[in-house]
């Protein structure tokens, strides 16, 4: 009976320790106020993609129909690999291993540029065709929102940049991921963006 | 949430947060840059507008009216005056300001300006208002 | 007083209060002036006045910014200032140079001063609130200039703290953009698009800057909350600031011959710039609420919650109210512009200044805080005036809606001056505020001859 208490009242203090690890949050809290206010600046100008386009429903999809899809979904694997990668260097520190670490940083950070070789090759054909900022509403919304999201991967690819460099000096470990988490958090934000941006810009009709 | 807040996170966030989005403005301004020859009619501009927009600053316009809607708001806005006045009505306003004053009113100063000098005030504010500023005013009054 | 040359910026902030008081004073002639149209004409014309309002306004904003910082900078890096002498002979100067200018304004025709002052060699004079003749212009370069080499060395000398880094670069950000005074082209689309790189940059850029780190220093001494919780928060802060601030410059780029998608860019950042204000005002609050001393200069914290709530107000509520481009659309450059610049100026430079002097002040005169008679009387001033500045927002925020339904909405659009007459009741209700607020200002005055011997320098 004693015995039993014991280790159910162990049970639940292990419980608790899990819980308590499940719910700690991953990185710097401030990395996670500028990861709500991008969002909030990415939120409001979707939600302002979506009124335009109630407004020039026929203009939407009839643009929409130029765009390049094999490249935005090529981009979209790309960029969800490159946060595969970017886990694994996560898991890679809490286990101690090292090399890991900083091998799989390099690859998210190839996918990012990637990413940005295809994307290069998108705007190349848009703008040598004379498309800009100001052809029309719908090509105002795909520029805008893709390049602003285009220079979120490239301050991405330098944070990433960074963490590698620190992963190299063997900053990161078991015993202090944080730097590593607060950056991996913000890849994944870059990523989870373009989740949302591709078929809203390229697919939805 | 028992996830750290550290002060070195925060600057790095703010001196990568503010880089990136000057950048981003500097982007849009150079590109804004590339669009304004089709909206700005720059190549319109000549040495009487140049003169105009001058006589414009030195007396001081913007410190009662707007152009383009920027300035004080004491007095109309300019941008589209020739549209309700025409070209010979703005000029005859300006000459027929009393020196002192109107009793219990607003005026305009009586600034003794040459027919030259008038001249280009309004070829001046004819630039302004064929400038592509996305129909603004809403309306002719301004 | 811990730093003897913290001293140097006691002249600042009384050039500081005497300019206030004279912008204020132009103030109600202006607001006069749109009631009785002939008032003072042809001698001081509304144009000169209004250039002498802002003008003053900007000059005394920056005397309490460079009196705040030569106070502040040597306690916060712990060392005497580096050169005291230099910062008394830039305060002459600047004084000197800005009664000048002011007295230009004043005695001669603004076109005659623009020849007599060499416009023609450099053509800057005549644009909204960059009205300065060129010698005045380059005397602010300079005196800038100098200043900051003086903040800079002190701050290389001693300790680095984040607040003086914040403060640095506000200043920094407040020199440089200021060059952008001296470009004027021809092209009137050109020249509007760069003067805002210089209005806009400042005041909802790099001032913030100034403004949080003054609040940030002014809530550490008075609440004894943790720097490094007060630090990290002024950071997060002026980072959501600029975040929203710089490509907010958009919202000034809808009707003046830009690209169209500025509609879009611009409103949707200025949108969000109210988040940082909100947040400044919720700092200021809950840093005061977890304080861990009694400061016994009640009147500075006041003034402290005072500038959060009534910038969000201003810059924010207010700025939201119109910032949007449909909206924008048909308030813009109307008295609905007016009552947002008013609170958003109040609230956000004036308020922090005065917050400033409040705190310093007291320590300059050689004790903690003033006399408890003294403080009820500025706090009687600090309602006065925001009340005053609620009311005159309120008035011309009426006299906007007005304005904007009868010359610009309605199927039968009013021209200008017919619309201006239907709307008098309101600029006379502004006229009354304003008088109003001019007695808060005396109080204000008052306040520091009113029984401060008490409560030695604790």
């Amino acid at each position: 009976m004693a015995g039993m208490t014991t280790s159910s009242s162990t049970q639940a203090a292990s419980q608790a320790i899990t819980q308590a690890a499940t719910h700690r949050l991953p990185g710097d809290l401030a990395i996670w106020f500028f990861i709500l206010a991008e969002l909030l600046a990415f939120a409001v100008f979707f939600a302002a993609y979506a009124f335009a386009r109630a407004s020039h429903v026929e203009e939407f999809n009839l643009y929409q129909q130029t765009l390049d899809r094999n490249l935005g979904a090529l981009n979209t694997l790309l960029l969800i690999t490159g946060s595969w990668f970017v886990v694994l260097a996560v898991q890679a520190a809490h286990r101690d291993n090292r090399p890991a670490i900083a091998r799989h940083l390099l690859l998210g950070w190839l996918c990012g540029a990637g990413f940005l070789v295809v994307k290069v090759f998108e705007y190349a054909a848009k703008f040598g065709a004379g498309i800009s900022m100001s052809t029309n509403t719908f090509y105002m919304f795909y520029i805008s929102l893709t390049f602003f999201h285009f220079m979120h991967v490239i301050l991405g690819m330098v944070i990433l940049t960074v963490l590698w460099v620190q992963a190299r000096k063997g900053v990161y470990g078991s015993h202090d991921a944080h730097g590593l988490e607060s950056g991996a958090a913000y890849w994944h934000m870059v990523d989870l963006l373009w989740i949302i941006l591709f078929p809203l810009v390229y697919v939805m009709r | 949430m028992s996830g750290a807040f550290t002060k070195s996170m925060a600057r790095n966030i703010f001196y990568g947060g503010t880089v990136f989005f000057f950048l981003l403005f500097l982007a849009l301004s150079f590109d804004t840059h590339s669009q304004l020859p089709k909206r700005d009619m720059r190549q319109n501009i000549t040495p009487q507008i140049a003169e105009g927009k001058k006589l414009w600053e030195v007396n001081n316009c913007i410190g009662c009216h707007t152009l383009m809607g920027e300035g004080a708001y004491f007095a109309p806005e300019l941008g589209n005056v020739v549209v309700r006045y025409g070209d010979e009505g703005v000029k005859a306003f300006i000459q027929s300001r009393p020196k002192d004053g109107i009793p219990g009113r607003r005026s305009m100063p009586q600034f003794n300006f040459t027919d030259e000098q008038l001249n280009a005030i309004v070829a001046f504010l004819k630039h302004v208002n064929s400038i592509n500023d996305a129909n603004w005013p809403p309306n002719d009054q301004g | 007083m811990q730093y003897k040359s913290q001293a140097v910026a006691k002249p600042y902030f009384i050039a500081a209060i005497g300019l206030f008081v004279g912008q204020i004073l132009f103030g109600l002639i202006l607001g006069l002036q749109y009631v009785l149209g002939d008032f003072l004409f042809p001698a001081i014309p509304f144009n000169v006045a209004r250039m002498v309002h802002t003008n003053l306004l900007i000059v005394w904003l920056l005397f309490g910014f460079m009196g705040g910082a030569y106070y502040m900078i040597p306690e916060e890096s712990e060392t005497e200032l580096f050169s005291p002498k230099l910062a008394l002979a830039l305060f002459w100067i600047f004084l000197v140079a800005g009664a000048l200018t002011i007295v230009g304004y004043l005695a001669v025709p603004y076109a005659t001063l623009a020849e007599l002052t060499g416009n023609n060699l450099l053509e800057t004079m005549g644009r909204e609130f960059l009205e300065q003749p060129l010698p005045t212009k380059l005397g602010i370069v300079v005196v800038a200039l100098a200043f900051l080499f003086n903040i800079t060395m002190t701050v290389l000398k001693g300790k680095k703290t984040s607040i003086s880094i914040v403060l640095l670069l506000g200043l920094w950000g407040l020199a440089v953009f200021f060059l952008f005074s001296f470009y004027n082209p021809v092209n009137v689309v050109l020249d509007k698009f760069f003067w805002w790189w210089t209005v806009h940059l400042w005041v909802e850029g790099v001032w913030e800057l100034i403004l949080g780190s003054f609040l940030a220093f002014v809530l550490i001494k008075t609440t004894g909350v943790d720097r490094e919780v007060i630090e990290k928060w002024l950071y997060v802060i002026v980072t959501l600031t600029l975040i929203t601030g710089i490509i907010g410059t958009g919202h000034h780029y809808f009707w003046i011959g830009t690209p169209e998608y500025w509609q879009w860019w611009g409103s949707i950042f200025s949108a969000l710039e109210p988040i940082p204000f909100f947040a400044m005002t919720v700092f200021a609050f809950n840093m005061v609420n977890r304080r861990r001393r009694e400061h016994p200069n009640k009147a500075a914290v006041l003034w402290a919650l005072g500038t959060g709530v009534m910038a969000f107000l201003g810059a924010g509520v207010w700025g939201f109210l119109h910032t949007l481009a449909p909206v924008n659309y048909y308030t813009h450059g109307t008295q609905i512009t007016a009552a947002h610049g008013h609170m958003a100026f109040y609230g956000a430079y004036a308020m922090v200044n005065l917050m400033m002097i409040s705190y310093a002040m007291p320590i300059l005169r050689g004790r903690a805080a003033n006399g408890n008679k003294s403080q009820v009387l500025e706090m009687w001033s600090f309602w006065l005036m925001t009340v005053a500045m609620v009311f005159i927002t309120l008035f011309l925020t009426a006299a906007g809606i007005l304005q904007v339904w009868l010359q610009r909405v309605s199927d039968t659009p009013l021209p200008f001056m017919v619309a201006q007459e239907k709307i008098q009741l309101f600029y006379w209700m502004r006229e009354w505020a304003g008088v109003a607020f001019l007695i808060g200002l005396i109080l204000y005055i008052a306040s520091f001859f009113a029984g401060g011997d008490e409560k030695e320098a604790a």
